[in-house]
């Protein structure tokens, strides 16, 4: 008996310096997220005109009122392509008078880049292009080549814009 | 050594007994964030994840829920930050909101002492809806650890 009671408290000792284990139960779960193609567009102003004006004081006019602001928001494809095009549906026209559609161009800024380019009525024309998604904005400023040669009048035409991400 | 050896026996047999006793169950093991319009949904909910957790024999030490991402969300060469899945859990307390991440585990709930019956807590995930996202369907798993002391 003498010589357990030692051993005893050894054991004691022993169990007490390493404690019980800590314990841990697990359990996994899944993420699943899914990611659409989407895309929209957005203008500041969903109509544009071209005061009167002198040809020889003012050849080429600028829109009022001002810069259209154009917002693109678009998911694509990892390494996809985003454009924005403007197409027109048809020249300037005034009763039986036209104006071709081509003497309306633009200049852009902001993420549309420093383009400029000039409305057609046959073929879409690129007014952005980009890689990836994400959001862009930018300004888009119109100007009318004033002549003499036209005939007097208030002419209209529409434009079609359209953002496609592919 | 009689002695010694009764000793230790029935301190092995005690040191088993008191051992802490925990169960961990999740009512899906799958979470899904459906697809959605970053301006309409700026913030997509999955349905919410039932967890039941028991913890027995605890005494009055600790207990801890965490979970911890095992990376961030792939598909395919694209990736969404795992930091952008948070959740918001209840009752709290025990249950507190937190966001993933991939590196830390992340506490989702802890206490003391015993947890006994089972007891339910819910959890609903949300991610942060962004239209830098490229598309495409992400996955990734997650590990919940109900851990004492």
């Amino acid at each position: 008996m003498p010589r357990t009671v030692p051993l005893f408290l050894v054991v004691l000792v022993i169990v007490a310096a390493s404690g019980l284990p800590a314990i841990a139960q697990t359990s996994n779960a899944t993420l699943n997220a899914s990611v659409n193609g989407l895309a929209r567009l957005s203008l500041s102003s969903a109509a544009i005109s071209f005061p009167d004006a002198d040809p020889d004081a003012v050849p080429s006019i600028q829109a009022a009122p001002g810069a259209i602001n154009v917002t693109v928001k678009a998911r694509t494809l990892p390494g996809g392509t985003v454009t924005l095009t403007v197409v027109a549906n048809g020249p300037l026209r005034s009763g039986i008078d036209t104006i071709p559609a081509s003497n309306i161009t633009w200049g852009a800024t902001g993420a549309l880049g420093s383009a400029t380019g000039h409305l057609s009525a046959a073929v879409p024309q690129v007014v952005g292009s980009w890689s990836a998604s994400g959001i862009r904005t930018g300004t888009q400023t119109f100007f009318f080549r004033n002549l003499w040669s036209y005939a007097t009048g208030t002419y209209t035409l529409t434009m079609t814009y359209t953002l496609s991400a592919a | 050594m009689k002695t010694f050896l009764t000793v230790l026996a029935l301190t092995c047999l005690s040191s088993t007994a008191l051992a802490q006793q925990l169960d961990l169950s999740l009512s899906s093991a799958v979470v899904t964030f459906p697809g959605s319009d970053p301006d309409a949904v700026p913030l997509v909910s999955a349905a919410p994840v039932q967890v039941t957790y028991r913890v027995r024999q605890n005494n009055k030490a600790t207990w801890s829920l965490t979970i911890l991402g095992a990376g961030d969300l792939i598909s395919g060469p694209s990736r969404i930050d795992i930091t952008n899945v948070t959740w918001v859990a209840t009752p709290a307390p025990p249950f507190q909101n937190g966001t993933l991440s991939k590196t830390v585990a992340q506490r989702i709930a802890s206490g003391s002492g015993n947890v006994n019956p089972s007891t339910i807590g819910s959890i609903t995930f949300r991610l942060a809806n962004s239209w830098t996202y490229s598309t495409g369907t992400y996955t990734q798993t997650v590990l919940f650890t109900l851990t004492a002391p």
